[in-house]
């Protein structure tokens, strides 16, 4: 016990490295599995509310374009309104159908583009109804699936996140792909697994497919700039171009699907 | 300045910093500077080895708590502090620290001082790409960002020391 307690005291040093190095790639490993990505909410609370304090102040430079970007938006909504005043037949439908879809507007404080996995960090949280694996999107197109909440922020999974998988369908011929990152760049993505009957042409706009929970169907999401005909295998790969500017992002929805628990239940019952 | 107080100072501003600034700069996607290193090359000179550990890693942990990588940071800069012994001896070979206390360049040289920037930045920088790589699979990516990323992050830290030099109190961040 004693040479024991001697050793120890001897090469202290170097045991605490390895201690403190098998910690960081146990807290490392555990993190890749986003689900099991729980920070503690009051840290999270804590750095939250730090990040909304200094983009505040940066907001200010920012109020030109974010001042466009909701007056294009609230064009292309009056135009949806016009259209749908002018058939009385599709405005009883709407009125008919149930809510889906509820959007929470909500205010990016943080967000990164450059590491493998990125995160945004929203001002809104439990107490605002944001639960996690709902979608996000902004008046672009989509941006991510709330990771993990606090009481007042959020932290979102960007799709610029190496676990971030999103099943979409091209406008044209309705084929249905499953959109990764891929590539570093914020950007471009990769969609994969595309049959390879599938004709693609550059400029082909990709949409949300509607075998998503998290999406609702049709929702922008980026344009072909790329086809890559892949050799092994009998899927192709697309580069897209995604609608969002990640590195703009200043105001997003959070959407909430009202029918999410009858579709879990339903899932449920598969198991 | 009490010393304690102004290594907790030297902490706060660079992790702010680091967070609220640097991070946010944006360089064509493969340059990551990080500068809150600083911190842990100027921890004292004989400081134990023990500390200087804790030390990293909570810097570490700290940096990750804001950029949302549990063990990420904590990892990469544990590792630095367990080489920064060594490479001190390496860059120093005879020259002995007996006045100074902790480095600074008001008593080293500018080029010791490179040199020792240098090779923290890298050991820094590579144990953080690689710890990403391996858990990523992205290691041709990984060697650009570092290639990119060391001489920038060096040039930070040397305008940042310079910046803070004149003060010959020992005010630096």
């Amino acid at each position: 016990m004693y040479s024991l307690w001697r050793f120890i005291l001897k090469h202290h040093f170097v045991i605490l490295f390895v201690l403190l190095e098998v910690v960081s790639i146990l807290l490392l490993a555990r993190s890749q599995n986003y689900h099991r990505n729980r920070m503690v909410n009051t840290t999270s609370d804590a750095v939250g509310q730090m990040y909304a304090w200094s983009s505040e102040l940066s907001d200010y430079f920012r109020l030109n374009k974010t001042n466009r970007q909701l007056a294009e938006e609230n064009a292309w909504l009056r135009q949806q309104l016009s259209i749908t005043n002018d058939t009385t037949q599709i405005t009883y439908d709407i009125l008919e159908r149930d809510t889906i879809y509820e959007y929470i507007p909500a205010r990016v404080v943080n967000n990164s583009i450059g590491q493998v996995n990125n995160y945004i960090i929203i001002d809104k949280g439990k107490v605002d109804g944001i639960e996690p694996d709902m979608g996000v999107i902004s008046s672009d197109g989509i941006v991510g699936v709330v990771a993990d909440v606090s009481r007042h922020y959020a932290s979102i999974l960007s799709l610029l996140h190496s676990n971030s998988v999103v099943g979409v369908r091209f406008k044209n011929s309705q084929e249905l792909g499953s959109l990764k990152w891929g590539t570093s760049n914020y950007r471009y993505g990769l969609v994969e697994d595309i049959p390879t009957h599938v004709i693609m042409h550059e400029g082909d706009t990709v949409l949300t497919s509607a075998y998503s929970f998290i999406y609702p169907e049709d929702l922008m999401v980026g344009t072909v700039v790329d086809t890559r005909p892949v050799n092994s295998g009998a899927l192709n790969t697309a580069k897209i171009r995604f609608a969002t500017d990640f590195a703009t992002l200043r105001y997003v929805y959070v959407i909430r699907n009202m029918h999410k628990s009858e579709l879990d239940s339903l899932k449920a019952n598969f198991r | 300045m009490n010393r304690t107080a102004l290594h907790i100072f030297r902490f706060i501003g660079l992790v702010l910093l680091q967070v609220l600034v640097i991070n946010h700069v944006r360089l064509g996607g493969y340059v990551h500077p990080y500068i809150y290193l600083l911190f842990v090359m100027m921890l004292p000179i004989y400081m134990p080895g023990w500390q200087l550990l804790m030390l990293g890693f909570s810097t570490g942990l700290t940096i990750d708590l804001f950029t949302g990588t549990p063990g990420l940071h904590a990892g990469a800069t544990t590792f630095l502090a367990l080489c920064r012994p060594a490479i001190i001896r390496l860059i120093s070979g005879t020259q002995k620290f007996e006045s100074i206390h902790e480095p600074n360049l008001n008593q080293l040289d500018g080029v010791w001082f490179l040199r020792y920037t240098i090779a923290c930045v890298f050991v820094h920088h590579f144990s953080l790409f690689f710890l990403e790589s391996f858990s990523f699979h992205l290691f041709g990516q990984i060697m650009l960002r570092i290639v990119l990323s060391v001489p920038i992050s060096v040039f930070l830290i040397m305008i940042l020391l310079f910046i803070f030099k004149s003060n010959k109190k020992g005010v630096e961040r």
